[in-house]
C-alpha cells in the first residue's frame, strides 16, 4: 500500500507530488469550518488504522479507512491523509518522504472518488443499507488505490498488468475486513450521528454568509 | 447489485485463501561477520523473503554483484572491492528494502583478529615455558562462528525491536494529528471573524 523510496521514477514522483500539491490545495479551500474537527478526527483514525493487524490465514493485514474518510469528508480527505500518510512516514518509516505526493494521490484520490459516488446514497437511505454502501465504498476505495499504486509502479518500469494483478490479489483480504470495518463505522455514524454524513449543506452556508453580510450592513449604516 | 458484488468478492478472496505480506514494511539488515557480510531481508511480521535476489550495489549505485537468498531470507556476501556497499533488494508491488553497509567495519574486525591473534600469539610463545595451553587459530575459527550463531538471534531480536512502535510514538503522532488541526481551526476561525465583527 505505502510504495517505500527508491522504488520508483524520479518524473513520477515529481508527478505525484503535483496532483498532490493540488488535491491538497482543493481538500483546504473545500474545508468548512466546521468539518475541521471531523477531518482531524478520521486523519487521526487514518494514522492509527495502519497498525491495527487483522489476521487474516497464516498472515495478518492492517487497515487503512481511506475509504471511510472520503464518505465523511469528500475532497478534505486529502489534507487529512495527508497528514496521516506524513506523520506516518516519519515516526514509523512507512513510505517515505520522497513518495509522499505518489502515496497521498494513491491512497485520498479513490478515497475521494469513493466518497463522491457513495456519500449522495448513503446520506439518503436508513443505517443497515447505509452500512452496506459504506462497505462497498471502503472496499473500492482500495481496490482503486492497488490500480494507483500498479500505475506507479508502471510508470516506473515495472510491466503493468503483472504489477496490477499482484497488487490486487495481494489486498483483497484488507479490501474484505476494511469493507467490513468501514460499514461497522457507518452503520454507528447514521445511528449516532447522521449529520456527519450528510454533503455540505447549500442552505446552510446562504445562512452563514447571509449573517456575515448583515453584520456588515449593520456597521456601515450608522457611517452613511 | 452491490451485494452481488459484495458476494462475489468474498468467493473470490476465500478461492485465493491465502493472506499476504504484502501490506507490511520490509526490512533488510546487514552485519559483519569474520570476513563475510551477513545479511536478512523479510517483512516486518516476522515473514522472511526466501529466495530473493539482492543486489549488491557501490556507493554511486552501479551494481558489483548479486546474491540470493535462501528460505530463511538469509544470505552471506564475501566482499572483494574495498568499497563501502548497498544491498538492495527489490519484492516487488513498491517493496524495495536497502541496507547499507560500511566496509570499514568488516577491515576494522578482520584486522582486530589478527592483531589479536598475533599478539595471543606473541602471549602465547612468550608464556610457552610456562605449559599455558595456546589456542590454536582453528580453535580460535571455532569459538568465533560459536559467538556469531549465539549472538544471530540477538541481533534479530534488535532488528525487530527497532522495526516496533511503541505507545509514546503512537500517541505522539495523534498529538501532533489534533494540534495541526487546532491550528487550521484557529487560522479559520479568526479568518471568519475577522470578515464579521462582532455586532
Amino acid at each position: 500500500m505505502h510504495i517505500v523510496d527508491g522504488a520508483l521514477a524520479p518524473e513520477v514522483l515529481i508527478g505525484g507530488g503535483g496532483l498532490a500539491v493540488a488535491g491538497l490545495g482543493l481538500g483546504l479551500r473545500k474545508l468548512p469550518i466546521d468539518k475541521i474537527p471531523a477531518t482531524g478526527v478520521l486523519s487521526a483514525t487514518f494514522f492509527v488504522a495502519s497498525l491495527i493487524h487483522v489476521p487474516v490465514g497464516p498472515s495478518s493485514v492492517h487497515l487503512i479507512m481511506s475509504g471511510l474518510a472520503g464518505l465523511v469528508l469528500g475532497w478534505t480527505a486529502f489534507p487529512a491523509l495527508f497528514v496521516g500518510l506524513l506523520l506516518q512516514a516519519i515516526f514509523f518509516g512507512f513510505g517515505g518522504l520522497t513518495v509522499l505526493g505518489v502515496n497521498t494521490v494513491n491512497i485520498a484520490f479513490p478515497a475521494v472518488l469513493a466518497g463522491l459516488l457513495f456519500r449522495g446514497m448513503v446520506a439518503r437511505v436508513p443505517p443497515v443499507p447505509a452500512a452496506v454502501l459504506g462497505g462497498v465504498a471502503g472496499a473500492f476505495s482500495i481496490a482503486l488505490t492497488t490500480l494507483f499504486v500498479a500505475i506507479a509502479l508502471g510508470l516506473s518500469g515495472d510491466a503493468f498488468i503483472p504489477a496490477a494483478k499482484l497488487v490486487f490479489f495481494a489486498h483483497i483480504p484488507i479490501m474484505i475486513v476494511e469493507g467490513l470495518v468501514s460499514a461497522a463505522s457507518v452503520y454507528l455514524i447514521a445511528k449516532v450521528k447522521p449529520a456527519l454524513l450528510q454533503p455540505a449543506d447549500p442552505v446552510e452556508d446562504f445562512q452563514m454568509q447571509a449573517a456575515v453580510l448583515r453584520a456588515n450592513q449593520a456597521e456601515q449604516t450608522p457611517n452613511g | 447489485m452491490v451485494r452481488l458484488f459484495a458476494l462475489l468478492l468474498t468467493m473470490v478472496a476465500l478461492l485465493q485463501g491465502t493472506g499476504s505480506a504484502e501490506a507490511h514494511k520490509v526490512i533488510a539488515s546487514v552485519f559483519p561477520s569474520g570476513p563475510s557480510i551477513e545479511g536478512e531481508v523479510g517483512f516486518s511480521n516476522g515473514v522472511m523473503a526466501g529466495n530473493t535476489l539482492v543486489e549488491v550495489l557501490a556507493p554511486d549505485g552501479t551494481k558489483i554483484d548479486e546474491i540470493t537468498t535462501d528460505e530463511d531470507g538469509f544470505f552471506v556476501y564475501t566482499p572483494s572491492g574495498d568499497v563501502d556497499l548497498r544491498f538492495r533488494a527489490d519484492l516487488g508491488a513498491g517493496h524495495v528494502a536497502e541496507a547499507a553497509f560500511a566496509i570499514n567495519d568488516l577491515s576494522n574486525v578482520a584486522q582486530a583478529n589478527a592483531t589479536s591473534a598475533s599478539s595471543a600469539k606473541v602471549a602465547v610463545v612468550a608464556t610457552t615455558e610456562n605449559a599455558v595451553p595456546a589456542i590454536t587459530r582453528a580453535q580460535e575459527e571455532i569459538i568465533a562462528s560459536i559467538v556469531r550463531d549465539e549472538l544471530r538471534p540477538l541481533r534479530r531480536e534488535i532488528t525487530a525491536y527497532k522495526e516496533k512502535n511503541d505507545l509514546q510514538s503512537i500517541l505522539g503522532g495523534i498529538g501532533y494529528i489534533f494540534g495541526a488541526f487546532g491550528i487550521v481551526y484557529y487560522l479559520a476561525a479568526r479568518r471568519l471573524r475577522a470578515k464579521a465583527p462582532e455586532a
